[in-house]
């Protein structure tokens, strides 16, 4: 079995670091910004003819856009809503296609992505239907590629999601929202690895708690 | 106050007509907003004779200009909004596919009906939900909680209107407007189609349902619905609520 670890991944500063915190080859996904169908199409389809089943042990998907701003929903714009909510989604279907493909039997995969906390979900009503899509996706892989050994599961993060249309009441937990190298990427890494063989089809929110103010 | 007047988009058959009738039943004004005519105009007939008022206006779900049409129709002519529904979905939904073979294309069409379909729905409706202290209800599915083995396109974007509802429900609350979706397991033409395209899905869906039936479209399904758009439910929202015979065990 390969013994290596593939991120699938946005040009996006947050995920060039993730790919250096796992040391991990990077399968770049066209800007999420440019929300450009035909450029994903030729990426889904380029991948296809490469011939690369089975490629890693290990995936990590994370599809992050450069920067977002929180804004009402009555307030997007078309291109907006098209840019953080409807492409973002699409393209997460591409790229965990993709992952289910590269994933090595008895290999793990994980979506790593944003989503805050239900308390602090306004202003993100776009970035918290893309994250569900995203958990959801996971869970269709572990599903599918199951009777295969493989796992799937996701990770989410608030990071840069915080500061929503409501204030947050309750007061923040310490840490939060954590910061990759030290809140989230061990969660990554944990569920890649064999010591979580039985976990799959789960999300864990890497969030300090936050979930559940 | 006065009888509630409601839309239901994509009703001219399977879930949303069961939704039409139940609250036709109840006397309501019932608008269909579907694309197709004669079979939304037969519908709001039905509703007329459950007792609602049955109205038809079409409606393609992911278009703009279509739905802002449809929702200024209806308040032309009743002058209000109490709820609107979004219920369409892709025509692709019931498809089986490996997610690894889906294509850019089909999972735009999947997503513009159900995705770009509740953002539109939610700001064309908004201000008249806004006077009438109403509510917006998307429909998903159990697969937008646990995913789908050949489905995986369709969970997603069920998946996806979960989380707008959750967040929505934030934004809107201070404006005394209400969000929920509920996620039916119902026999609907596009079941028929799944199950017939995939012979396993019959026995992993109904092979652990504890009432051991699929829902009725107006008893089960229709039902619910109508009591989250009432009164009734002033104080949900938020929320995604199965309505699957205990199928989906995750609430």
């Amino acid at each position: 079995m390969p013994n290596d670890t593939l991120l699938i991944g946005t040009a996006s500063d947050p995920v060039r670091q993730l790919a250096g915190l796992l040391e991990a080859d990077w399968l770049e996904v066209p800007s999420l910004e440019a929300a450009d169908g035909e450029a994903l199409e030729r990426f889904r389809q380029g991948d296809q003819a490469e011939g690369v089943e089975g490629s890693h042990a290990r995936v990590v998907v994370a599809l992050w856009a450069e920067s977002a701003t929180p804004a009402p929903l009555i307030e997007l714009d078309d291109d907006s809503w098209l840019r953080r909510g409807e492409f973002p989604v699409i393209a997460w279907s591409v790229a965990m296609g993709i992952a289910s493909r590269r994933v090595a039997d008895d290999g793990a995969v994980v979506a790593l992505v944003e989503v805050p906390a239900p308390i602090d979900s306004g202003g993100w009503t776009p970035e918290c239907g893309v994250g569900e899509a995203a958990i959801v996706l996971a869970r269709s892989i572990a599903q599918s590629e199951g009777a295969r050994g493989v796992r799937a599961n996701a990770v989410t993060t608030p990071m840069r999601l915080g500061g929503g249309v409501l204030a947050p009441a309750p007061a923040l937990p310490q840490r939060y929202p954590g910061t990759l190298d030290r809140e989230i990427v061990g969660a990554v890494r944990m569920l890649l690895s064999d010591d979580a063989r039985g976990v799959t089809a789960g999300v864990t929110h890497a969030d300090c708690g936050r979930t559940l103010r | 106050m006065s009888s509630p007047v409601i839309v239901i988009t994509g009703a001219s058959g399977g879930v949303g007509r069961g939704i039409a009738l139940c609250c036709g039943r109840a006397g309501w004004t019932v608008w269909i907003a579907a694309r197709r005519e004669a079979e939304g105009t037969a519908v709001a007939q039905e509703v007329d004779r459950e007792g609602g008022q049955g109205r038809f206006v079409v409606c393609d779900a992911s278009d703009r200009a279509s739905i802002e049409a449809s929702v200024a129709e209806v308040v032309a002519r009743d002058g209000r909004l109490d709820g609107f529904v979004h219920n369409a979905t892709s025509g692709l939904s019931p498809q089986p596919v490996r997610l690894a073979d889906v294509s850019v294309a089909a999972l735009r069409d999947h997503a513009g009906v159900s995705v770009r379909g509740s953002f539109l729905a939610a700001q064309a409706a908004y201000p008249h939900l806004v006077e009438s202290h109403g509510s917006l209800l998307l429909l998903t599915s159990e697969a937008g909680f646990e995913g789908k083995v050949r489905l995986a396109p369709y969970a997603a974007v069920k998946a996806a209107q979960r989380g707008m509802v959750r967040a929505l429900a934030r934004e809107w609350g201070p404006a005394g407007v209400r969000v929920n979706a509920i996620a039916p397991l119902a026999g609907s033409p596009a079941m028929d189609k799944a199950l017939a395209a995939d012979p396993e899905l019959g026995p992993r869906v109904f092979g652990r349902n504890p009432l051991g039936r699929v829902g009725d479209a107006v008893e089960d399904i229709g039902t619910t619905v109508r009591f989250l758009l009432s009164q009734e439910a002033r104080y949900v929202t938020g929320h995604t609520i199965p309505v699957d015979g205990g199928s989906c065990a995750v609430s």
